[in-house]
């Protein structure tokens, strides 16, 4: 496969597994690290404080770089007969359906006192 | 100094919201001849030119955002905690995850826009672009609220 086609195939995997994982691993807590501001500390994994909140965020992002960068370099190894059937539209109905599954997730911040 | 970096962050995300707007509309919206109107010149632009711009100034806002965020968690958070004010956390963790979902978008998003016409097969370019320019536009209002509700320097 040409330079050009692999990195088409790693972009189209990557953006969609990306936001799957991102999705579970906010909905799960699979963060690959815990930092936590207030004493401006990283720690590997969950980890909970008794010293002020801990941020998950950063820890998310990094799993879901992770997996799905992972996913992206095993498309962009596969022959180009088979990553050209990558269909393109997957690139946005993935992140979309992600992005409304987050509105479902949080709709407690949006329901409080109705 | 959260200050400054906020205000950068915030002056970064202005730059990124008119070139997502220019490039989302130029490309829903095309001009067929030559414009004379004010309308006509906004739709009329050469969006592929503005690509490299909106990948840079989307990593830029976000880092710098990210920068800022612990100081957002202990203390603006907390204070909307304080105030019961659940609306507006949950529209700051929308604007979290939409960011990130936004930044995993951008190498297949630049990739798309530099392809060969013949590459770019359907509408994925278009609508990948406008929803890049939701979530810019639904980030920028959110941090806006948000930092109206908080008041500046308090």
């Amino acid at each position: 496969m040409s330079t050009s086609g692999r990195w088409r195939a790693f972009t189209t995997v990557f953006a969609v597994i990306y936001p799957i994982v991102y999705y579970l691993s906010v909905w799960k807590n699979y963060a690959l690290f815990t930092y936590i501001p207030a004493l401006g500390r990283f720690g590997m994994g969950v980890l909970k404080s008794s010293n002020g909140p801990a941020m998950y965020w950063y820890g998310w992002i990094a799993t879901s770089a992770l997996a799905a960068a992972a996913g992206g370099a095993a498309a962009a190894l596969l022959p180009e007969r088979l990553s050209a059937r990558l269909w393109p539209g997957w690139v946005w109905i993935i992140p979309l359906c992600v992005m409304l599954l987050f509105v479902y997730l949080l709709r407690n911040y949006f329901l409080q006192g109705r | 100094m959260t200050t400054a970096l906020l205000i950068v962050h915030a002056l970064l995300a202005i730059a990124l919201l008119g070139a997502i707007t220019h490039q989302t509309v130029a490309v829903w919206w095309p001009v067929r001849k030559a414009a004379g109107s004010f309308v006509g010149r906004f739709r009329g632009v050469s969006t592929t030119s503005y690509s490299n711009a909106i990948v840079l100034l989307y990593v830029c806002t976000a880092l710098l955002g990210s920068i800022i965020y612990p100081e957002y968690r202990l203390n603006v958070r907390v204070l909307l905690e304080q105030l019961e004010m659940p609306v507006a956390n949950g529209i700051f963790e929308l604007k979290e995850h939409f960011a990130s979902v936004g930044l995993a978008l951008l190498p297949v998003y630049w990739v798309m826009w530099h392809a060969p016409a013949a590459e770019t097969r359907g509408p994925a370019r278009a609508v990948l672009t406008a929803m890049l320019a939701f979530i810019v536009w639904w980030n920028f209002l959110v941090g806006h609220i948000l930092n109206n509700i908080r008041g500046f320097g308090s």
